[in-house]
Protein backbone atom coordinates (compact mmCIF):
# COMPACT_ATOMS: atom_id res chain seq x y z
CA UNK A 1 0.00 0.00 0.00
CA UNK A 2 1.13 3.53 -0.73
CA UNK A 3 1.61 6.76 0.95
CA UNK A 4 -1.40 8.27 -1.12
CA UNK A 5 -3.47 4.78 -0.13
CA UNK A 6 -2.71 5.48 3.50
CA UNK A 7 -3.30 9.28 3.33
CA UNK A 8 -6.84 8.14 1.10
CA UNK A 9 -7.89 6.00 4.21
CA UNK A 10 -6.88 8.86 6.69
CA UNK A 11 -8.79 10.89 5.46
CA UNK A 12 -11.92 9.06 5.21
CA UNK A 13 -11.99 8.09 8.83
CA UNK A 14 -11.48 12.12 9.27
CA UNK A 15 -14.70 12.36 7.13
CA UNK A 16 -16.81 10.22 8.96
CA UNK A 17 -15.54 11.44 12.80
CA UNK A 18 -15.93 15.11 11.62
CA UNK A 19 -19.69 13.77 10.35
CA UNK A 20 -20.58 12.61 13.16
CA UNK A 21 -19.23 14.91 15.72
CA UNK A 22 -20.86 17.73 13.15
CA UNK A 23 -24.18 15.97 13.87
CA UNK A 24 -24.17 15.72 17.54
CA UNK A 25 -22.80 19.31 17.37
CA UNK A 26 -25.25 20.67 15.30
CA UNK A 27 -28.29 19.48 16.61
CA UNK A 28 -27.49 19.95 19.84
CA UNK A 29 -30.03 22.48 21.99
CA UNK A 30 -31.44 23.13 25.13
CA UNK A 31 -34.91 22.49 23.58
CA UNK A 32 -36.81 20.05 25.48
CA UNK A 33 -36.35 16.55 23.10
CA UNK A 34 -39.52 14.53 22.51
CA UNK A 35 -39.35 10.93 20.37
CA UNK A 36 -41.26 10.50 17.04
CA UNK A 37 -42.58 6.90 15.86
CA UNK A 38 -42.87 7.22 12.38
CA UNK A 39 -44.37 4.19 9.98
CA UNK A 40 -43.71 4.51 6.47
CA UNK A 41 -43.09 7.73 6.67
CA UNK A 42 -46.14 8.71 8.48
CA UNK A 43 -46.02 10.04 11.79
CA UNK A 44 -47.48 7.80 14.45
CA UNK A 45 -46.74 8.89 17.63
CA UNK A 46 -44.60 11.76 19.81
CA UNK A 47 -43.77 11.37 23.26
CA UNK A 48 -41.92 13.81 25.23
CA UNK A 49 -38.03 12.06 25.78
CA UNK A 50 -38.65 13.58 29.60
CA UNK A 51 -41.26 11.58 30.83
CA UNK A 52 -41.29 8.44 31.38
CA UNK A 53 -43.68 5.92 29.20
CA UNK A 54 -44.02 2.39 27.61
CA UNK A 55 -46.07 1.80 24.24
CA UNK A 56 -46.58 -0.94 22.32
CA UNK A 57 -47.32 -0.14 18.72
CA UNK A 58 -49.03 -3.36 16.57
CA UNK A 59 -49.95 -3.49 13.03
CA UNK A 60 -50.78 -6.31 10.76
CA UNK A 61 -46.80 -7.21 10.52
CA UNK A 62 -46.10 -7.57 13.88
CA UNK A 63 -45.70 -5.33 16.81
CA UNK A 64 -42.88 -3.32 18.87
CA UNK A 65 -43.00 -1.88 22.32
CA UNK A 66 -40.91 1.45 22.91
CA UNK A 67 -40.22 2.82 26.35
CA UNK A 68 -38.88 5.75 27.58
CA UNK A 69 -37.28 5.86 30.64
CA UNK A 70 -34.74 8.50 32.00
CA UNK A 71 -34.21 10.81 29.22
CA UNK A 72 -33.87 7.58 26.42
CA UNK A 73 -35.50 5.72 24.29
CA UNK A 74 -35.09 2.22 23.95
CA UNK A 75 -36.91 -0.82 21.91
CA UNK A 76 -37.58 -3.46 24.42
CA UNK A 77 -39.76 -6.18 22.34
CA UNK A 78 -40.80 -6.95 19.04
CA UNK A 79 -41.45 -10.17 16.86
CA UNK A 80 -39.62 -9.01 14.26
CA UNK A 81 -37.76 -11.97 13.22
CA UNK A 82 -34.20 -10.06 13.36
CA UNK A 83 -34.41 -8.11 17.34
CA UNK A 84 -32.28 -5.77 15.46
CA UNK A 85 -34.24 -2.63 16.83
CA UNK A 86 -33.99 -4.13 20.27
CA UNK A 87 -30.00 -4.70 19.80
CA UNK A 88 -30.03 -1.18 18.76
CA UNK A 89 -28.40 1.06 22.11
CA UNK A 90 -31.04 3.44 23.53
CA UNK A 91 -31.56 6.81 21.69
CA UNK A 92 -31.18 9.91 23.96
CA UNK A 93 -29.87 12.96 21.21
CA UNK A 94 -31.60 14.37 18.62
CA UNK A 95 -30.79 12.62 15.53
CA UNK A 96 -30.53 9.26 16.72
CA UNK A 97 -32.74 6.48 15.31
CA UNK A 98 -33.62 3.11 15.90
CA UNK A 99 -35.01 0.97 13.05
CA UNK A 100 -37.20 -1.71 12.42
CA UNK A 101 -37.10 -2.63 9.16
CA UNK A 102 -39.19 -5.80 8.53
CA UNK A 103 -42.25 -3.68 10.70
CA UNK A 104 -41.29 -0.28 8.79
CA UNK A 105 -40.81 1.55 11.93
CA UNK A 106 -38.91 4.58 12.87
CA UNK A 107 -38.28 5.78 16.25
CA UNK A 108 -36.11 9.12 15.96
CA UNK A 109 -35.21 11.67 18.96
CA UNK A 110 -36.00 15.43 17.84
CA UNK A 111 -35.69 18.70 19.30
CA UNK A 112 -38.87 20.12 20.82
CA UNK A 113 -42.39 19.41 21.97
CA UNK A 114 -44.82 17.32 19.69
CA UNK B 1 -10.54 -30.03 -18.81
CA UNK B 2 -11.26 -26.88 -20.96
CA UNK B 3 -11.18 -23.75 -20.02
CA UNK B 4 -14.86 -23.07 -19.36
CA UNK B 5 -15.96 -26.15 -17.56
CA UNK B 6 -12.40 -25.12 -15.16
CA UNK B 7 -14.10 -21.90 -15.18
CA UNK B 8 -17.10 -23.22 -13.48
CA UNK B 9 -15.38 -24.67 -11.00
CA UNK B 10 -13.92 -21.88 -9.57
CA UNK B 11 -17.03 -20.19 -9.77
CA UNK B 12 -18.63 -23.01 -7.85
CA UNK B 13 -15.53 -23.16 -5.29
CA UNK B 14 -16.31 -19.17 -4.65
CA UNK B 15 -19.78 -19.97 -4.11
CA UNK B 16 -19.46 -22.32 -1.69
CA UNK B 17 -16.12 -20.66 0.30
CA UNK B 18 -18.49 -17.25 0.72
CA UNK B 19 -21.92 -18.87 1.40
CA UNK B 20 -19.37 -20.80 4.37
CA UNK B 21 -17.67 -17.18 5.65
CA UNK B 22 -21.29 -15.78 5.69
CA UNK B 23 -22.69 -18.33 8.04
CA UNK B 24 -19.21 -17.73 10.24
CA UNK B 25 -19.45 -14.27 10.07
CA UNK B 26 -23.34 -14.80 11.27
CA UNK B 27 -21.94 -16.96 14.22
CA UNK B 28 -19.87 -14.13 15.64
CA UNK B 29 -22.11 -11.09 15.71
CA UNK B 30 -19.77 -7.84 16.82
CA UNK B 31 -20.09 -6.73 20.45
CA UNK B 32 -21.39 -3.22 18.82
CA UNK B 33 -24.54 -1.61 19.69
CA UNK B 34 -24.44 -0.76 15.75
CA UNK B 35 -27.46 -3.02 14.23
CA UNK B 36 -26.11 -4.07 11.05
CA UNK B 37 -22.49 -4.00 11.47
CA UNK B 38 -20.53 -7.19 10.03
CA UNK B 39 -16.94 -7.93 9.43
CA UNK B 40 -17.73 -8.72 5.96
CA UNK B 41 -15.98 -11.89 5.54
CA UNK B 42 -17.57 -12.43 2.21
CA UNK B 43 -15.83 -10.14 1.10
CA UNK B 44 -12.85 -11.92 0.32
CA UNK B 45 -14.12 -14.32 -1.85
CA UNK B 46 -15.88 -11.40 -3.87
CA UNK B 47 -12.09 -9.56 -4.22
CA UNK B 48 -10.59 -12.60 -5.04
CA UNK B 49 -13.13 -13.62 -7.48
CA UNK B 50 -12.90 -9.98 -8.80
CA UNK B 51 -9.18 -10.30 -9.82
CA UNK B 52 -9.48 -13.55 -11.11
CA UNK B 53 -13.02 -13.95 -13.00
CA UNK B 54 -13.64 -10.38 -13.61
CA UNK B 55 -16.68 -8.54 -12.66
CA UNK B 56 -19.67 -10.70 -14.92
CA UNK B 57 -18.68 -13.74 -12.90
CA UNK B 58 -18.43 -12.52 -9.46
CA UNK B 59 -22.03 -10.90 -10.12
CA UNK B 60 -22.96 -14.47 -10.33
CA UNK B 61 -21.04 -15.56 -6.90
CA UNK B 62 -22.29 -12.65 -5.05
CA UNK B 63 -25.89 -12.69 -5.96
CA UNK B 64 -25.83 -16.49 -5.28
CA UNK B 65 -24.00 -16.13 -2.50
CA UNK B 66 -26.90 -13.91 -0.68
CA UNK B 67 -29.98 -15.64 -1.98
CA UNK B 68 -27.94 -18.48 -0.28
CA UNK B 69 -26.93 -17.24 2.54
CA UNK B 70 -30.71 -15.61 2.72
CA UNK B 71 -32.59 -18.63 3.05
CA UNK B 72 -30.03 -20.37 5.23
CA UNK B 73 -29.54 -18.01 7.77
CA UNK B 74 -30.37 -14.70 7.54
CA UNK B 75 -33.92 -13.79 8.03
CA UNK B 76 -35.97 -12.71 4.09
CA UNK B 77 -35.62 -9.37 4.61
CA UNK B 78 -31.65 -9.75 4.76
CA UNK B 79 -31.74 -10.42 0.95
CA UNK B 80 -33.17 -7.06 0.43
CA UNK B 81 -30.61 -5.22 2.17
CA UNK B 82 -27.88 -7.74 1.38
CA UNK B 83 -28.86 -6.70 -2.41
CA UNK B 84 -28.25 -3.08 -2.07
CA UNK B 85 -25.12 -3.56 -0.24
CA UNK B 86 -23.33 -6.29 -2.38
CA UNK B 87 -23.92 -4.74 -5.87
CA UNK B 88 -23.34 -1.37 -5.02
CA UNK B 89 -20.42 -2.51 -3.42
CA UNK B 90 -19.36 -4.80 -6.35
CA UNK B 91 -20.11 -1.74 -9.07
CA UNK B 92 -17.98 0.21 -7.38
CA UNK B 93 -15.19 -1.80 -6.25
CA UNK B 94 -15.53 -2.94 -10.78
CA UNK B 95 -15.16 0.82 -11.67
CA UNK B 96 -11.96 1.20 -9.06
CA UNK B 97 -10.75 -1.55 -10.93
CA UNK B 98 -11.21 -0.64 -14.17
CA UNK B 99 -10.18 3.05 -14.00
CA UNK B 100 -7.36 2.69 -11.68
CA UNK B 101 -5.89 -0.76 -12.82
CA UNK B 102 -2.26 -0.58 -11.52
CA UNK B 103 -3.01 2.56 -9.49
CA UNK B 104 -4.95 1.30 -6.96
CA UNK B 105 -4.33 -1.95 -4.11
CA UNK B 106 -6.87 -4.66 -3.11
CA UNK B 107 -6.66 -2.72 0.45
CA UNK B 108 -7.91 0.12 -0.91
CA UNK B 109 -10.56 -1.38 -2.63
CA UNK B 110 -11.85 -3.43 0.06
CA UNK B 111 -12.05 -0.28 2.12
CA UNK B 112 -14.42 1.51 -0.39
CA UNK B 113 -15.98 -1.72 -1.37
CA UNK B 114 -17.01 -1.92 2.83
CA UNK B 115 -18.05 1.64 2.58
CA UNK B 116 -20.25 1.29 -0.31
CA UNK B 117 -21.89 -1.91 0.87
CA UNK B 118 -23.32 0.18 4.06
CA UNK B 119 -24.25 3.35 1.38
CA UNK B 120 -26.27 0.89 -0.16
CA UNK B 121 -28.03 -0.80 2.67
CA UNK B 122 -28.79 1.88 4.15
CA UNK B 123 -30.24 3.25 1.25
CA UNK B 124 -32.48 0.51 0.57
CA UNK B 125 -33.29 0.95 4.41
CA UNK B 126 -34.26 4.41 4.27
CA UNK B 127 -36.79 3.75 1.02
CA UNK B 128 -38.21 0.71 3.03
CA UNK B 129 -39.13 2.70 5.71
CA UNK B 130 -39.16 6.05 4.24
CA UNK B 131 -36.84 7.87 6.15
CA UNK B 132 -33.86 10.41 5.28
CA UNK B 133 -33.38 10.39 8.92
CA UNK B 134 -30.64 7.37 8.53
CA UNK B 135 -27.38 9.78 7.83
CA UNK B 136 -25.88 9.44 11.24
CA UNK B 137 -26.35 5.95 11.47
CA UNK B 138 -24.43 5.54 7.89
CA UNK B 139 -21.43 7.98 9.63
CA UNK B 140 -21.41 5.22 12.35
CA UNK B 141 -21.23 2.09 9.73
CA UNK B 142 -18.83 4.00 7.60
CA UNK B 143 -16.67 4.82 10.41
CA UNK B 144 -16.71 1.20 11.35
CA UNK B 145 -16.15 -0.01 7.60
CA UNK B 146 -12.89 1.32 7.45
CA UNK B 147 -10.70 -1.09 10.17
CA UNK B 148 -12.85 -4.18 8.85
CA UNK B 149 -12.14 -3.49 5.26
CA UNK B 150 -8.29 -2.95 5.72
CA UNK B 151 -8.23 -6.17 7.44
CA UNK B 152 -10.80 -8.06 4.38
CA UNK B 153 -8.55 -6.17 2.10
CA UNK B 154 -5.34 -7.49 3.46
CA UNK B 155 -6.62 -11.03 3.84
CA UNK B 156 -7.54 -10.94 0.48
CA UNK B 157 -3.97 -9.94 -0.46
CA UNK B 158 -2.59 -12.68 1.16
CA UNK B 159 -5.20 -15.09 -0.10
CA UNK B 160 -4.42 -14.12 -3.61
CA UNK B 161 -0.36 -14.03 -3.16
CA UNK B 162 -0.73 -17.51 -1.68
CA UNK B 163 -3.14 -19.02 -4.19
CA UNK B 164 -0.56 -17.30 -6.81
CA UNK B 165 2.10 -19.55 -5.95
CA UNK B 166 -0.43 -22.55 -6.73
CA UNK B 167 -1.31 -23.88 -10.26
CA UNK B 168 -5.26 -22.88 -9.50
CA UNK B 169 -4.91 -19.60 -11.51
CA UNK B 170 -2.52 -20.62 -14.12
CA UNK B 171 -5.43 -22.17 -16.49
CA UNK B 172 -7.67 -18.79 -16.15
CA UNK B 173 -5.41 -17.16 -18.45
CA UNK B 174 -4.95 -14.31 -15.52
CA UNK B 175 -3.01 -10.94 -16.69
CA UNK B 176 0.14 -11.11 -14.09
CA UNK B 177 -0.96 -8.52 -11.22
CA UNK B 178 0.55 -7.42 -8.00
Amino acid sequence: MKKNEIMIIIGLLAVSLIGIAAFYLIKASDEPLSVRVTRQGEIVAVFPLSKDHTETFTDAAGSNTLEISGGTAKMVEADCPDHICVKTYPISSPGETIVCLPHKLVVEVITGES
Amino acid sequence: MNSKAYRLVILSLYVAMALILSYIESLIPLPLPIPGAKIGLPNIITLVSLLTLGWPLTLLVVIARIFLAGFLFGGGFSIVYSLGGGLLSLLVMSLLLHFFKDKISIILISVFGAITHNLGQVIVAAIVVQTTSLLLYFLFLMLLAIPTGLFIGITARELMRLLGKTTIFAKLNLPQKK
